[in-house]
């Protein structure tokens, strides 16, 4: 059998990895979609605070999408710019 | 725009002067300093337009019924990460562009909202630390 180098290791470990870190980027997505369908609900309940349900939701889901470009950004620098490559 | 239009403005007008400020300390204090200030340009004018869409999205949820404005929220979130991802690999793959300085660029806009709208607030320390039963 041919040995594992170095190399092909840590590259396989760096494409699991990123497939871990690409799980967070869903959880925003999900929030943002809950709190959306609740300020609909909100909004139907009470019509006249739909700028303010907006806004606070606005601001909240900008907030929240922070983690995924964080995870986003793990993934895609094991990806394409590996930093543990240089380190063999 | 609508009823978010007066926030966006502000938060957007922070964020291009901050842009300026940041391109302005490159230029001084950085080697290749364009790099840098192609990924701020970069990063920056991104997460402005994917705030942009952000308020448009919510705008229009509000409007739909409750199971749609879920399932519509999130594939438009969607639509923004996959702009953000290949925003981002050209930045990791093109050597003119500094992939930090688009990421700054991108969650800067983020850090914006966080300062002016709760870090502002003197309540806000306060309550970190207040009993639940003191309220």
């Amino acid at each position: 059998m041919e040995q594992i180098t170095g190399r092909a290791l840590i590259l396989a470990a760096s494409a699991i990895g990123a497939g871990l870190a690409m799980i967070a980027g869903i959880g925003p997505g999900i929030g943002q979609g809950f709190a959306a369908g609740k300020g609909a609900e909100g909004v139907g309940r009470q019509p006249e605070a739909q700028a303010d349900i907006i806004r606070t939701m606005l601001l909240g889901a900008a907030v929240a999408e922070t983690t995924g470009i964080y995870a986003l950004v793990i993934a895609l620098v094991l990806l394409f710019a590996n930093p543990l490559i240089n380190l063999l | 725009m609508g009823e978010t239009v007066e926030i966006q403005v502000k938060i957007i007008k922070i964020h291009l002067v901050l842009l300026l400020l940041l391109c302005v300390i490159a230029l001084v204090f950085f080697n290749r300093p364009m790099t840098w200030i192609y990924g701020y340009v970069f990063g920056g004018l991104i997460g402005v337009l994917n705030f942009v869409q952000l308020a448009k999205t919510m705008e229009k949820a509000v409007t739909l019924p409750m199971a749609k404005a879920q399932g519509y929220a999130a594939s438009r979130y969607f639509i923004r990460y996959t702009i953000t991802g290949v925003v981002l690999i050209v930045s990791l793959k093109a050597d003119y562009i500094h992939a930090l300085a688009t990421v700054i660029g991108l969650v800067l806009i983020k850090f914006i909202i966080l300062v002016t709208h709760l870090f502002d607030d003197k309540e806000y320390y306060k309550r970190i630390f207040k009993r639940k039963e003191e309220n």
